[in-house]
């Protein structure tokens, strides 16, 4: 997985054509009609993919709003709502072109005066990432409808990685200009160009897209409809799955621990294709603000405690690998990846993290506890449950007494990200096919954003670390630039303010009469116009 | 006077009754947000921060937080009987129309219940008494035994097991079949195709009661003095024990049944959860994990009124069946 440099960049605009659709090898030829019931876990809190970017918001929303462009399993952009691009010599001027005669859920026409008004107005000011993909942003240009140029302070490669409709939807400016965007009512009821139109929403049900019959691309969506569920029981999703009552489930909607008899059944089958531009990383995020998590030691102390294998065979059923620290394994291609950093994954890690925490000055009581706290959970379902139990456990043999709360998205959304009321939660985020995109919101100063979901939410920053993630970012050499991030690793992990413990695997599950389901590296968070249901 | 007149009196007589235990439960709400820790206007908001400012000053000033406590009680009776009950930011729609929206699948789920654990209840009981302590009598007490034993869940996941996955007659989860969307008397069958497994998990715990509670009942009863003269008379054992026995002894059932409304709502959580049910035990639950306290206040004071209003009915019930009952 490598991010674009310059020259990649410049060797690559010469193929970019016209209107190019990926082109999927078929045997046979895709058939019109049919409908897709799909299921989510959790409920999505909103559809307002332009400001929250909690797992099951993308799933739903990325077949409502377009991007730019999207992606093939190469990780290189193709054409969406951009037809062609062109990138100045010194990587601050990219102009794109945008697509003809596309228009929106509601009949206007598109233009690129909603490209400037998505990406300037929304993005960058209330994304949770796009605050960091368009920093270096200063103006787009909209000579005429359709061409938009972006005008950047210093050069940003790490941009091409994130212009999908999942990573930066563009939304309608007439719809939204002149509104508080925070609170829009299309947040729930999102007006798009994308295949499919939203219909309705029943909470804690389903919500209903139905085919949009004027979607810019000629005889797609092939489906008349798709349908995303909501069930709250695991068991039931799995039941369900095999009755044929969903027939896909993504991001571990169906627990692990039944991917393997389901991928036995006749007719479905299950892949962890389609999340190669993810690369999500489960992770404990301390509050460094108020004790006990303000002192590293102790902090270093629950990272050593973590059996993280455990983990990972016991709890997601050998669907993951051990992280080491913020930036993951599979950027090692790139070079940016290091393991050359403290390791916490040792085999005497218990008696290390007592050591620890005497040293702290948090002895141990009369009862043989040192101090409680209170861990939040993920509020994604059972398998963050397991997970919770286990940390309780583990740390007891610390001599920490924990509490663990689990509460329903929003609700939890709000008391890490907005009100910092947490000591430690579970958490896990993506970390994308560039460190600017998906690594640099999670440690830097000015990521720290009260009621922006996804962001830093330890408030752990260091003038270094800063200084290392601002000048990795513009860096043009693409050796410099992994230097500078080697450095930053060694550094952030030394600090652990969020403790890493591993690369996590999703599956996805599916009925096989369904083609075209695992068409792009974002799985379902790109948009399903190609699916088409063999009858 | 008619018995048709005295009946209406005394249902006029019982709602007048009710009156005031709504409104006692109406304090209770009152009590309860100003029990909840911080602003009651806060609490009442529900999600500490969702609420705009503008939402909260208009709260403030709905429940008069500035005036003295008794206002503050009278503005909220208010609000609540005009069914004023507050709006959920969580969902973007006034509590009110979160519950009615939801409430229709709960009510279906739990007429059937009612309807197949009374009506099953009443035959097995019967079926049981009528030959004491024979073959048939212990299978149907064992059968009662371990439906009264096994947990909902437990039940809810082995029907689903059984006759959704290895015999593919009945879905797994949901109300109603997303694919097609049907309307009409399609849409009738497919509820009602959904609402099988449900209802009979449901209905399990509650018809192991009644039929216990029939079979002794029609133990006693057929050893009563008009059981005696209705045999010397010559009418035949089905005439008796579907004529007359069996109207009689069913009484204690149908007073069980309206006392085990309230615990019905209570139940209907696991399995709306299991059976992915969008009724009002799912949306309480998750108002509770939400802790949107004007949803649950919203939703504990529709179920009161739900359960006041089935006692009244199996009251009204009463007087049809038992003409013993004075109607004063």
């Amino acid at each position: 997985m490598s991010s674009l440099s310059r020259s990649d960049l410049l060797k690559s605009l010469g193929a970019v054509g016209l209107v190019a659709l990926p082109a999927p090898v078929l045997a046979q030829s895709p058939k019109q009609g049919g409908t897709l019931v799909m299921c989510v876990e959790p409920d999505p809190p909103t559809l307002a993919a332009y400001i929250n970017t909690a797992q099951p918001v993308g799933e739903v929303a990325c077949h409502v709003y377009d991007g730019l462009c999207e992606y093939n399993f190469d990780l290189k952009p193709i054409p969406s709502l951009a037809t062609s691009w062109t990138a100045s010599s010194d990587g601050k001027t990219i102009a794109f072109k945008l697509r003809k005669g596309v228009k929106w859920h509601d009949g206007t026409p598109f233009s690129s005066a909603d490209v400037q008004f998505s990406v300037m107005e929304v993005l960058k000011k209330h994304h949770p990432r796009g605050i960091n993909t368009f920093r270096q942003l200063e103006t787009i240009d909209t000579p005429d409808d359709s061409t938009a140029v972006f005008h950047f302070r210093l050069p940003s490669p790490y941009v091409w990685v994130a212009l999908s409709g999942y990573e930066s939807p563009i939304v309608s400016k007439h719809l939204f200009a002149g509104t508080d965007v925070m609170t829009s009512k299309y947040a729930n009821a999102p007006v798009g160009t994308g295949p499919f139109k939203f219909v309705e929403w029943q909470r804690g049900q389903y919500i209903r897209l139905d085919r949009n019959a004027d979607y810019w691309r000629p005889q797609e969506p092939y489906l008349e409809r798709i349908v995303v569920r909501y069930i709250a029981n695991a068991e039931t999703r799995s039941a369900s799955m095999q009755t044929g009552e969903i027939e896909y489930a993504a991001y571990g909607a169906i627990p692990y621990f039944d991917v393997a008899r389901l991928d036995k059944s006749p007719g479905i089958a299950s892949t962890t294709r389609g999340y190669e531009m993810q690369n999500p990383i489960v992770q404990l995020d301390f509050n460094t603000r108020t004790k006990p998590f303000s002192d590293v030691r102790v902090r270093q102390a629950i990272a050593y405690a973590i059996d993280r294998k455990f983990v990972i065979d016991h709890i997601w059923f050998g669907f993951g690998k051990p992280a080491t620290g913020p930036i993951s394994s599979n950027l090692a291609p790139t070079g940016f990846y290091t393991a050359d950093v403290k390791n916490y994954n040792v085999p005497n890690g218990i008696e290390i993290a007592n050591k620890l925490l005497d040293e702290a000055g948090y002895p141990r009581k009369a009862g043989g506890t040192r101090f409680e706290i209170v861990h939040d959970i993920t509020p994604y379902g059972e398998v963050w449950q397991r997970f919770g139990e286990y940390v309780k456990q583990a740390l007891d043999k610390l001599g920490i007494g924990v509490t663990l709360r689990y509460e329903d998205v929003p609700t939890w959304l709000r008391r890490i990200y907005a009100n910092y009321d947490f000591q430690m939660t579970s958490n896990w985020l993506n970390t994308f096919g560039d460190p600017v995109i998906g690594v640099d919101r999670q440690y830097s100063s000015w990521s720290i954003k009260k009621g922006t979901v996804f962001v830093n939410d330890s408030g752990w920053s260091t003038p270094q670390t800063d200084k290392l993630m601002e000048e990795a970012a513009v860096e043009p050499d693409p050796k410099k630039r992994a230097a500078l991030y080697h450095r930053f690793q060694k550094l952030v992990v030394e600090a652990v303010p969020v403790t890493w413990i591993f690369e996590l695997h999703f599956v996805t599950v599916y009925h096989k009469k369904f083609h075209g389901l695992i068409a792009s590296p974002l799985g379902d968070y790109a948009p399903f116009n190609g699916v088409w249901l063999a009858t | 006077m008619g018995i048709a007149a005295a009946r209406t009196r005394y249902i006029l007589r019982r709602l007048s009754q009710v009156l005031p235990m709504i409104f006692v439960i109406v304090s209770l709400d009152f009590l309860l947000v100003h029990a909840a820790p911080g602003n009651p206007a806060q609490v009442l908001a529900g999600e500490a921060g969702s609420a705009t400012p503008q939402y909260m000053a208009l709260l403030n000033h709905e429940f008069g937080l500035d005036k003295p406590f008794y206002i503050q009680y009278l503005d909220y009776v208010k609000n609540v009987f005009s069914l004023n009950l507050g709006y959920s930011f969580r969902d973007g729609m006034p509590v009110l129309q979160l519950i009615l929206q939801r409430l229709p699948a709960t009510l279906i789920l739990m007429g059937a219940t009612i309807f197949i654990s009374i009506v099953g209840g009443i035959l097995l009981g019967l079926l049981a008494a009528q030959r004491p302590n024979s073959l048939r009598d212990n299978a149907i007490s064992t059968f009662a035994l371990l439906s009264y034993a096994t947990p909902l869940f437990w039940i809810g996941l082995m029907l689903i097991v059984a006759f959704s996955l290895n015999l593919r007659w009945f879905p797994s989860s949901g109300m109603q079949n997303v694919a097609e969307f049907y309307t009409g008397w399609k849409a009738v069958a497919d509820i009602a195709h959904h609402l099988v497994l449900p209802a009979i998990t449901l209905s399990s715990f509650y018809m192991a009661l009644y039929v216990r509670l029939m079979r002794s009942s029609v133990l006693e009863h057929r050893l009563m003095d008009y059981v005696v003269a209705a045999r010397s008379k010559g009418l035949t054992e089905p005439a008796i024990t579907f004529g007359h026995i069996l109207r009689n002894a069913c009484l204690p059932v149908v007073t069980m049944a309206g006392v085990q409304v309230g615990n019905l709502l209570g139940g209907s959580v696991v399995v709306e959860a299991v059976f992915g049910w969008p009724g009002i035990g799912q949306l309480a639950f998750h108002a509770l994990f939400a802790r949107n306290l004007n949803l649950l206040l919203g939703i504990f004071f529709i179920a009161a009124c739900l359960v006041i209003a089935v006692n009244l009915l199996v009251d009204v019930l009463y007087t049809f069946l038992d003409p013993r009952i004075e109607l004063r």
